[in-house]
């Protein structure tokens, strides 16, 4: 019975929200919420992206935080090899789930080059 | 960066696509394959003659294979015995 109830109780908030949801929809773009609110489809911010991929290079063992920058590049800036620079990559590719190809991510080589990939990229998140 | 040669492309992508594999294990094997990969990749390119191709091309085709095992393997406890075929 408690199953039931659960279930029922389930059932009944899309219902809801069927009934006001060209007012709620209305209402968020107005407020240019929907952004907000949608999972993917529309792209991150890019200071976040900047942000985030800041400090995954940060917290590479080999990396000296201090030094890294939006614009830094791994193996002329940061003396890392092209090894350290396929983990780097693979550690962006887990932080915004994506799946990078072989033949881009062999150009990625730098902080810059990375933020514009993630950032233009449908689904980063 | 200097432009990569296709032979160091295919040794980066060997390489990705042992970490990508590594990703599919449980949390232990992927931090045992991950050191255990690491270290073979950075010994070989510490120590194998930069021209020696021939070398180079037979170590790859060698990890391909070990990639392959790798990838169905249920277990890692092949995969981490000191390959036979070694040196």
């Amino acid at each position: 019975m408690a199953l039931r109830a659960a279930i029922l109780g389930h059932l009944r908030v899309p219902v809801q929200t069927l009934t006001q949801n060209g007012r709620a929809l209305q209402s968020w773009n107005l407020l240019n919420l929907n952004r907000s609110m949608s999972s993917h489809d529309d792209h991150l911010d890019k200071q976040e992206v900047i942000d985030r991929v800041v400090s995954v290079v940060k917290s590479f063992p080999k990396v000296d935080p201090a030094k890294v920058t939006p614009e830094v590049h791994f193996q002329n800036d940061l003396g890392l090899d092209s090894l350290d620079t396929v983990e780097i990559v693979m550690a962006l590719e887990e932080e915004f789930k994506l799946e990078i190809p072989d033949k881009e991510a062999d150009k990625i080589d730098s902080c810059k080059l990375a933020v514009e990939y993630i950032a233009n990229h449908p689904m980063s998140s | 960066m200097k432009k990569l040669t296709g032979l160091q492309k295919q040794v980066l992508g060997l390489y990705r696509g042992f970490l990508r594999a590594a990703r599919s294990k449980g949390p232990e094997d992927r931090k045992k394959i991950e050191s255990y990969v690491s270290s073979e990749f950075r010994n070989n390119a510490k120590n194998v003659e930069r021209k020696n191709f021939i070398y180079i091309e037979y170590l790859l085709r060698r990890g391909t294979k070990q990639l392959d095992q790798l990838k169905t393997v249920e277990t890692v406890s092949t995969f981490t015995v000191p390959s036979r075929s070694g040196n």
